[in-house]
């Protein structure tokens, strides 16, 4: 039964991180490789108020959202001007220096060796630490980032992003100031991949930086991609499949050693797949343009 | 003068695996992450010829080279061709090439193993001392070979016929193929040269230190970044790029701490890519000719 309820608690966090994108990928159509960063930023701010400050979790929540935010719109200020490859590689490039620092400062994040014994959260005296407490507050914070969501993207705000995916010199022309409404949705969109990364940290109550590499970033990615970009409920369809898929090989008796190759084989595969035949994704609506609009 | 021949042996890896990305990529205008498993196959050929077959080094070089160059002429007919008559976006093209990459490198691991694999069983020879710095004959034949592939290269695209055909098809496709180009052959061209280059890279860097599955990204992101610091599409940029480079990397390891290295290279692009985003020899992109 934890069995179970672990995979439904990892799908519950790959909502959250694969919503957050999607309001980016899908929404915005500007594609992001730093969001395994936003993650572990998330991840690890809430890990080290717990373990140096002690602070009440509702505290650490916030403070992870806030301080995401806020490297996101660092990140995102001078990145958005950049027009769609080089921002992607752009993104690649903060995340692989967001790498390096959690890596390399080792008094303050721990480095390689990562942080163990982060303290599980304890909201309004109710200590959760169960399997089943986690997945009620895995549920919840799913529930808000895609209430959240989808606020911004039926409010005019999310009509406006949707107008500068179609038509971004056609945006200009209407007199929006198309930097300005990218970098706001990257911050939002970091802030809300951090309440993933504050669950995945209290819930494993290890981290270290090989969580969060370039190659998370592509996960996700995979997931907003094959779910559906443009579509949040698409991102729950994605996360559904691409995590809990993998668990079939276990069933068949796969070795752990193969098993893990053959998970990022199978989902490699699935992005080609879907990029030949269905580049909008199981329910999506935007697939990155025909040709015919550029 | 230690360090500067490391330079020039950075150099001469990062423009090789640059140049072989820049050939393809500045026909087809989309990153293919796919440059990086060929990096990664050209070594793991020579692996599986030169150790488990047992054929002498003289063959398994040129065989891992072929074998590298259908390898990349296999992933434009396979799969870039038919998403190009789809006509996507070079996104999708970017995300597809994503997941290709992927799927290799994890068959790689599964075959080879995730461990350090080496085929150097000659001993162990003290380096040639030249100008007070030690440098072993591999690294002179890397420094050597890169620079007599750039010439090759940059004398091809300016005189043979596919080559010029090549900067054709790269300026206008559409004009190319009214004055009788076919299109396919040249991009599959392209795709042999590249991949060959990113091959050879592969092998020569193997060589030199060991490999192990992921070692292709690296080398590409690094390829890359010199390619957009020198400015797409130009030779002598991407020369200029690799060199800057090297020597940012180098003495920042010298002054700071080899942990850092990619982080040097990475925050020299984010420089690039804000402020000169063009590259020094590179043409201006104009954002409005939509």
């Amino acid at each position: 039964m934890d069995y179970i309820l672990h995979i439904l608690i990892l799908i519950g966090i790959y909502t959250i991180l694969s919503v957050s994108l999607n309001l980016l990928v899908g929404y915005t159509g500007i594609l992001s490789m730093a969001h395994a960063a936003f993650f572990g930023v998330g991840a690890y701010v809430a890990a080290l108020m717990a373990l140096r400050f002690n602070s009440p979790f509702i505290l650490n929540i916030f403070l992870a959202v806030i301080g995401t935010s806020i490297i996101g719109g660092i990140i995102g200020f001078p990145s958005l001007r950049i027009k769609d490859d080089y921002f992607v590689i752009a993104t690649f490039a903060f995340q692989i220096i967001m790498f390096s620092i959690l890596n390399n400062l080792v008094d303050f994040t721990g480095g390689p060796l990562g942080l163990p014994g982060i303290p599980q959260p304890v909201i309004f005296g109710i200590a959760i630490t169960t399997h089943w407490s986690f997945l009620g507050l895995t549920t919840v914070l799913a529930l808000f980032t895609y209430w959240s969501a989808n606020r911004i993207v039926k409010s005019p705000f999310g009509r406006v992003l949707k107008g500068l995916r179609e038509n971004e010199v056609f945006a200009m022309s209407a007199g929006k100031n198309v930097t300005a409404f990218k970098i706001k949705i990257f911050m939002v969109s970091a802030a809300l991949a951090s309440l993933g990364g504050v669950i995945y940290a209290t819930y494993i109550t290890y981290i270290d930086p090989t969580s969060f590499t370039v190659m998370e970033s592509i996960f996700i990615i995979s997931i907003v991609i094959i779910g559906g970009a443009g579509n949040l409920k698409g991102s729950f369809v994605g996360a559904v499949v691409l995590v809990a898929l993998p668990e079939v090989l276990r069933f068949i008796g796969m070795p752990d050693s193969i098993a893990a190759n053959m998970r990022q084989i199978l989902y490699g595969g699935l992005l080609v797949a879907f990029m030949l035949w269905r580049p909008q994704g199981f329910i999506g609506e935007y697939s990155f343009g025909r040709n015919n609009g550029k | 003068m230690q360090i500067y021949f490391n330079v020039f042996l950075s150099t001469s890896i990062y423009y090789l695996v640059g140049v072989g990305f820049t050939v393809i990529y500045f026909l087809n205008k989309y990153f293919h992450f796919t440059h990086a498993i060929i990096f990664t196959s050209g070594a793991y050929f020579i692996f599986l010829f030169n150790q488990l077959f047992g054929l002498p080094l003289y063959i398994s070089i040129p065989l891992a080279i072929f074998s590298a160059c259908l390898l990349g002429c296999l992933m434009e007919i396979v799969f870039y061709k038919p998403l190009r008559k789809n006509s996507s976006s070079s996104m999708v093209m970017m995300l597809a090439s994503l997941g290709i990459y992927i799927a290799i490198q994890n068959v790689i691991s599964l075959i080879f193993g995730d461990d350090t694999k080496s085929i150097r069983t000659w001993p162990v020879v003290e380096g040639v001392n030249v100008f007070g710095a030690r440098i072993t004959h591999v690294q002179i034949i890397i420094i050597i070979s890169s620079v007599i592939l750039t010439i090759l290269v940059a004398s091809y695209l300016s005189f043979a016929k596919t080559g010029k055909a090549m900067r054709a098809v790269s300026s206008d496709p559409e004009m190319a193929k009214i004055s009788g180009i076919n299109i396919d052959k040249i991009i599959l061209i392209s795709f042999a040269i590249g991949s060959a280059l990113a091959g050879i890279g592969g092998i020569l860097v193997s060589l030199d230190v060991d490999m192990t599955p992921t070692m292709g990204m690296n080398a590409l992101l690094m390829g890359v970044v010199a390619m957009i610091i020198g400015g797409v599409g130009s030779i002598r940029g991407i020369v200029f790029g690799a060199l800057l480079l090297a020597f940012a990397q180098n003495f920042g390891v010298w002054y700071i701490s080899s942990q850092w290295q990619d982080a040097i290279a990475f925050g020299i692009l984010l420089i690039f890519l804000m402020l000169k985003p063009e590259g020094f020899y590179g043409k201006k992109l104009r954002k409005a000719e939509v």
